[in-house]
């Protein structure tokens, strides 16, 4: 490539970064004062703490269900894996409006799952457990798809060798394939947070209450307008972003170190 | 003892050996490239199956049904040593060594002897990641005896290395196979190198059947097979 062509080709992704960046300038847009006021701030912080603390019950059960299911389909035929697959992808796939309804009328009162759990105490439509369920469906997919890539890209001979070294295959599997899957498996979940944590049309069907990040912006926006959404939606960046975002650039250093 | 016969279908041809070797003796597996030499010690090891056939160590039953890999007593090496990258040199030796034996004296100076017989010292602590592929093959051989395998399957550990390095390691190996007294199954398509390290007895392969075999001054002396006569023949 002459030294020309490489500039444009510069210049040109430059502009394609600035493009993808763009919408970050809303932040600075004239909407008014920002209104920060009682009633916002305090259900503002609410859904902060709704959609961390939830999102984290999530995230620990994507984990701990998400993670043997990926470890048992890497040892699947290819046949029974291309099933696997299929399976997965059905919630990502699924619009998340529809998947609300779904969930609601499986796990709500009108079913005979919901109406036995209802009996038992445990509500599942507007309630941290009804958010958590769909959270854990709406980021179960991503992380059991990205965790099978991760422990794939271990070499099946490395964990071989140690188990001709005496460790059994649960062994095997903590000191071996999780250490050198981690990274992937930690890319895996921040795809599973981002998704569960931005979820809103699944939600708003699920548990309108308690209102997370997502939902309490759009009743901001209803309510009060754009002034009341800028602080929340600030907050809502900075709790969502960073962390997936670092752990994908340490992701992309780490594989081309 | 060593009591193996295995039958293993692959794209070309059928696998379809059988063997014995005495405790605490070697055997050299010699062929071409892609005979089926490979095959034979990976399913002695269990790093694959065999379609049929039997494997037993010492009377303890390999296949079948497959014993699980953990619990068979045997060292393994092939050309890529597959050490972990995520630990130092000296973890990956210490590296699935029960907790109680790891502090046995005996043992302390068995891995001193190895650290320095194989020159590791200067590699210690370094990350597995970051040593060249001769050192990595050393560590790998210290990795695989640390345990004291009754059984070591080598499957040519020394391809690529500089002869002084090979004709040290083969010294070595050769010395503490009759001072630990494990048997020993090597496979290498070099003769030269292969009946170093397995004076006793080989075996030849074509095309996964084992054409010939005996002692080395046998084979030498009459080659079974042309392919055979020019593989021993000088350079």
């Amino acid at each position: 490539m002459s030294l020309n062509h490489k500039r444009v080709a510069r210049i040109g992704a430059a502009l394609f970064a600035l493009g993808l960046l763009y919408p970050f300038t809303a932040l600075f847009a004239h909407v008014g004062p920002w209104q920060w006021s009682g009633d916002v701030r305090g259900h503002a912080l609410a859904s902060v703490r709704v959609s961390l603390l939830l999102t984290s019950c999530a995230m620990a059960i994507i984990l701990a269900i998400g993670t043997p299911v990926a470890l048992y389909i890497t040892r699947c035929s290819v046949r029974e894996r291309l099933v696997w697959q299929a399976i997965l992808l059905v919630p990502i796939l699924l619009p998340p409006l529809a998947l609300g309804i779904l969930l609601t009328l499986a796990f709500g009162p009108y079913g005979s799952l919901g109406s036995h759990l209802e009996h038992y105490g445990i509500v599942m439509t507007n309630s941290a457990t009804a958010f958590i369920l769909t959270q854990v469906y709406v980021g179960m997919g991503y992380y059991v798809l990205g965790a099978v890539a991760a422990l794939d890209a271990v070499p099946v001979m490395l964990q071989k060798q140690a188990a001709l070294l005496g460790l059994s295959p649960a062994k095997v599997f903590w000191r071996v394939t999780l250490p050198l899957a981690r990274l992937g498996l930690a890319v895996a979940l921040t795809l599973a947070w981002v998704r569960a944590i931005g979820e809103f049309g699944a939600v708003v069907v699920t548990a309108y209450y308690p209102s997370g990040m997502p939902v309490q912006l759009w009743v901001n926006l209803q309510s009060f307008g754009l002034p009341a959404v800028m602080p929340l939606l600030v907050a809502f960046l900075a709790v969502a972003l960073p962390l997936p975002w670092l752990v994908h650039v340490l992701a992309q250093r780490h594989r081309h170190a | 003892m060593l009591k193996a016969s295995i039958t293993k279908k692959r794209r070309e041809f059928t696998v379809d050996v059988a063997l014995e070797l005495d405790k605490g003796n070697s055997l050299g597996l010699f062929g071409a490239s892609g005979t089926g030499k490979s095959t034979v010690l990976a399913c002695i090891a269990g790093i694959e199956q065999p379609d049929e056939g039997h494997v037993e160590l010492n009377g303890f039953r390999f296949f079948p049904p497959a014993l699980a890999l953990h619990k068979r007593p045997v060292g393994y090496l092939t050309q890529e040593p597959g050490l972990f990258p995520h630990l130092r040199v000296s973890e990956n030796i210490s590296f699935g060594i029960p907790k109680n034996l790891a502090q046995d004296k005996e043992h302390a100076r068995w891995i001193e002897t190895l650290r320095t017989r194989l020159q590791l010292g200067p590699l210690w602590n370094a990350p597995a990641s970051l040593i060249s592929g001769g050192q990595a093959r050393r560590v790998g051989l210290a990795r695989m005896l640390a345990r004291k395998p009754e059984l070591v399957l080598l499957d040519e550990p020394f391809a690529g290395l500089d002869r002084d390095l090979v004709r040290e390691l083969i010294d070595d190996l050769v010395l503490w196979r009759r001072t630990l007294g494990f048997s020993m199954i090597a496979v290498d398509h070099q003769a030269e190198v292969l009946r170093r390290l397995c004076p006793e007895q080989a075996i030849v392969l074509e095309e996964g059947k084992v054409v010939q075999r005996g002692n080395w001054n046998d084979l030498y002396g009459a080659p079974a097979t042309p392919l055979l006569r020019s593989l021993l023949a000088p350079l």
